[in-house]
């Protein structure tokens, strides 16, 4: 019982400091970036080059890799959605495209094998006869840190309110004198190093490979539709849901059925509550 | 003459928001009604009632005498009624006579693949709105917004309603294209069609309706002949006052 | 939009083409290696005509084509090699289990649109993915997929005779199909839904009508690609990369063409192999990945949108 509590929390952060970025995009702009997954991978191996190649101090090969995320949220940001403006369906094929040529350069510059990641910070604790890592727990407190100061972010800044505004009325933000465009440029930006740093956690968790994008990115999408639009709340709650859900059924039904009932939750939910449980009501 | 359109007590309530409060009247065959009121009156939320597009909180809407509340969109179409809206939706990558043909297309999936269109009531139908021969193979995105609505009209037309529901058909025209719509709307009216119109421009309405409906924040303030609602106390304040 | 003796006389010719070509690998003009990619090209081009089918027109995007897809190849695999159904009923049947699919992909349309609708398909691939491995592992051979399925033809140039034709009568089919009335009002619904109803049609009809079309035509192929295989892996299948191969396939050619998907897995299956010798690697990837992304963003409307409007210049300038 506590195993499942403990490994519940851990991973629920982990999925929530993951699909924090990617919700971001999705309230701002009601755009599904479906590059979200790369910006994860492009953090995880930007850190294993400058970290473990060149070996930096691993706080500023972090640094590094939210540096890389920022910017390739930023490229993505200028390059596809500002030219393909209005049309969302446009642009979610493009990111979609644009996350297999990432895989694509990946396996280029890395080779195809996959790549373990040294813990960011090693050890291990015992609790109750169940190992926890360190680096993982850093993951979960840095979800909620970065939750947290979203949280704060969006609430006590002028930016952030922006933002919020951006998210619930375009038009009406724009009345009020706020630059969509700027308010866009920051939230890509801040949602691809997001994903970057997340990407470090991740891959520090499970390993590197080309193909490590799907599984953060199918996550994210989870997080985004049971949750619904625009609640930072919403997203930590959802984390927790599905982080819960999967480590119940990993424990008591099968390990490989886990990701089943995450599929089913979403579909349920998207056709009987499509706005999302804490969503607000409109499509 | 008969009531062919007939509300009672409709009702529509977004969250707290109250769209439409209680509003009755009918409409006659043949009639032509004005309705009128500022911005946010809740004129454009009845035609959505009308049409079931949204679904009323509570209230009847007879056509013909018949409840059509349960109907789905298409299915109170083909018993006759049709409307414009406010803001054209063309099909935007089609020219004039394909956006004309969706309206002219049988709902039956065999007819759609079996019977070829007809091209020439695609164009007839282009003409008669006033849609000169050059538009017809233009795109929306090359017409005028009075061709816009010309092309809304025509597609209404298409799927041959008797009752047919204008919203604000004069925003955003020239004169020369207000006066060509008002002429449309004459002829069509000589032919028995019946109309439900919404303006904003009194002056262009007033030649073209037997009576007004006045509304002000989802509520039927006033009724009768053009003259006596504007003269109407409750009608002044609501367009002076906002 | 009306159908024209050009046309149909292209058709044929295309026809008439392939059914010629494998005459020239006796002359030793191309090899049977050319062959095979031909014939990778062909069902390339069927699944990417079911998306066009499907997403093409009325603009609700499927993300998880290779759960149509996959349904199709896994009921015949499964009649076939465990139940030992003649393949004369099990592709029928395949088609059909299919299409039911297609209904069930269906559900979510009637609520949600775009971008939510998107995400519900890959969804929906995600969980069969998952399924197959777990559920019944001694019917669908769980993780490792299933190998010794019956193939119906042998050599390259019969599965080339087999596959060919196969795409070329569902090609012309649903083309046919397209130029009529029922095509105009499926991409009128990708355009304006709520215009649509506003004509007076029924649009659920319509949407289920593409559904059931896209979900054949992605059945067929999907029963007749694993019997020409003669296995099926679920990872290779319910594969990322692979639905972005058929939509990027469908895109490239020209959406909502029919012609345009056939064009595009060709050009695109003919693009990897010929960056073989140059790039062995994964490098094909990025690069068949950029040109499918510029080539996009350039004109969504594909390579037959751009040919389109090359010519249309062309006569302006040939009689101004």
């Amino acid at each position: 019982m506590l195993q499942i509590l403990i490994q519940g929390l851990l991973l629920s952060g982990l999925y929530a400091l993951i699909a924090v970025g990617f919700t971001m995009i999705f309230s701002i702009g009601r755009v599904l970036n479906l590059s979200y997954g790369s910006s994860l991978m492009v953090g995880g191996y930007t850190y294993f080059y400058f970290s473990q190649t060149l070996g930096i101090p691993k706080l500023a090969g972090l640094a590094v890799a939210a540096v890389a995320g920022c910017l390739m949220g930023l490229l993505v940001f200028r390059l596809i959605v500002k030219t393909l403006e209005g049309s969302h369906v446009a642009i979610e094929i493009s990111t979609l495209i644009l996350a297999v040529v990432v895989q694509a350069a990946i396996v280029l510059l890395f080779g195809d094998s996959s790549k373990i990641l040294l813990p960011i910070i090693p050890g291990v604790v015992w609790v109750s006869g169940a190992a926890v890592t360190y680096n993982i727990l850093a993951a979960m407190l840095a979800g909620w840190a970065v939750l947290a100061g979203l949280h704060f972010y969006v609430r006590a800044t002028h930016t952030g309110r922006a933002m919020s505004a951006v998210s619930m009325d375009l038009k009406g933000a724009a009345i009020s004198g706020i630059e969509p465009d700027r308010i866009n440029m920051i939230t890509w930006g801040l949602s691809g190093a997001l994903g970057a740093v997340a990407g470090v956690f991740f891959a520090s968790y499970t390993q590197l490979s080309p193909s490590m994008w799907v599984a953060p990115l199918i996550i994210s999408v989870a997080v985004v539709i049971v949750g619904g639009i625009g609640s930072i709340v919403g997203t930590l709650i959802v984390a927790h849901i599905i982080g819960f859900m999967e480590v119940i059924v990993t424990a008591w039904i099968a390990p490989e059925l886990r990701g089943v009932f995450t599929m089913l939750l979403i579909i349920c939910v998207l056709i009987l509550r499509p706005q999302g449980l804490f969503g607000r009501a409109e499509l | 003459m008969s009531a062919c359109l007939e509300l009672t007590d409709l009702v529509k309530k977004f969250g707290g928001l109250v769209a439409t409060s209680g509003v009755s009247f009918k409409v006659e065959q043949g009639e032509s009604i004005g309705l009128i009121g500022p911005n946010g009156a809740g004129k454009t939320t009845i035609f959505s009632q009308i049409m079931g597009e949204l679904r009323q909180t509570s209230g009847k809407i007879l056509l013909y005498g018949r409840d059509i509340r349960r109907l789905s969109t298409p299915a109170r179409i083909k018993r006759g009624i049709g409307r414009t809206y406010q803001v054209p939706r063309p099909f935007r990558e089609m020219n004039v006579l394909e956006n004309i043909r969706v309206g002219l297309m049988p709902d039956n999936i065999w007819k759609m693949v079996f019977e070829g269109p007809d091209r020439d009531r695609e164009e007839e139908l282009a003409l008669s709105v006033g849609l000169s021969p050059g538009d017809l193979l233009r795109t929306p995105a090359e017409l005028s917004m009075g061709d816009l609505r010309k092309l809304e009209m025509a597609r209404t037309m298409a799927t041959e309603p008797s009752i047919m529901l204008l919203d604000e058909v004069f925003a955003g025209l020239t004169k020369g294209e207000i006066s060509q719509i008002g002429d449309l709307i004459g002829e069509l009216r000589d032919d028995g069609m019946t109309f439900l119109i919404v303006s904003h421009d009194l002056p262009a309405l007033e030649p073209l309706v037997d009576r007004c409906i006045a509304l002000d924040q989802g509520r039927k303030i006033a009724e009768g002949p053009f003259d006596e609602v504007m003269r109407d106390e409750a009608v002044r304040a609501s367009y002076l006052g906002g | 939009m009306a159908v024209r003796g050009r046309h149909l006389a292209l058709w044929g010719l295309f026809m008439a083409g392939g059914l010629l070509l494998p005459l020239l690998v006796d002359t030793g003009i191309i090899g049977r290696g050319t062959l095979r990619t031909i014939i990778m090209a062909n069902f390339l081009a069927i699944f990417a005509m079911s998306w066009d089918v499907l997403s093409g027109r009325t603009g609700y995007i499927s993300f998880g084509h290779p759960f149509l897809i996959g349904i199709g190849a896994y009921t015949t695999a499964i009649l076939t090699r465990r139940f030992d159904v003649a393949v004369e009923y099990s592709i029928p049947i395949a088609v059909l289990v299919t299409m039911i699919g297609g209904a069930v992909l269906f559900i979510p349309a009637l609520r949600i649109r775009g971008s939510y609708f998107a995400l519900v398909t890959l969804a929906f691939m995600e969980l069969v993915y998952q399924l197959v491995q777990v559920i019944r592992p001694d019917l669908t051979g769980g993780t490792r997929g299933m190998s010794g399925i019956v193939t119906l033809t042998k050599g390259a140039v019969q599965g080339y005779y087999l596959s060919f034709t196969l795409m070329a009568l569902l090609g012309f089919f649903l083309w046919l199909l397209m130029k009529t009335r029922l095509g105009t009002a499926l991409s009128a619904i990708g355009m304006n839904e709520d215009s649509v109803a506003g004509s007076g049609l029924n649009t659920t009809r319509l949407k289920l009508v593409a559904f059931m079309l896209g979900a054949f035509a992605a059945g067929l192929g999907g029963a007749f690609y694993v019997h020409y295989l003669g296995s099926i892996a679920p990872r290779a299948l319910f594969d990322i990369n692979f639905v972005f191969t058929i939509i990027v396939a469908a895109l490239i050619g020209g959406a909502a063409t029919i012609t345009g998907p056939i064009f595009g897995a060709f050009f695109l299956t003919f693009l990897l192999e010929y960056l073989r010798p140059v790039l062995p690697g994964a490098e094909r990837y990025l690069i068949y990945g950029g040109i499918a992304l510029l080539v996009y963003m350039y004109q969504p409307g594909g390579l037959h949108k751009i040919l389109e409007v090359g010519l249309e210049r062309l006569r302006k300038r040939a009689n101004p």
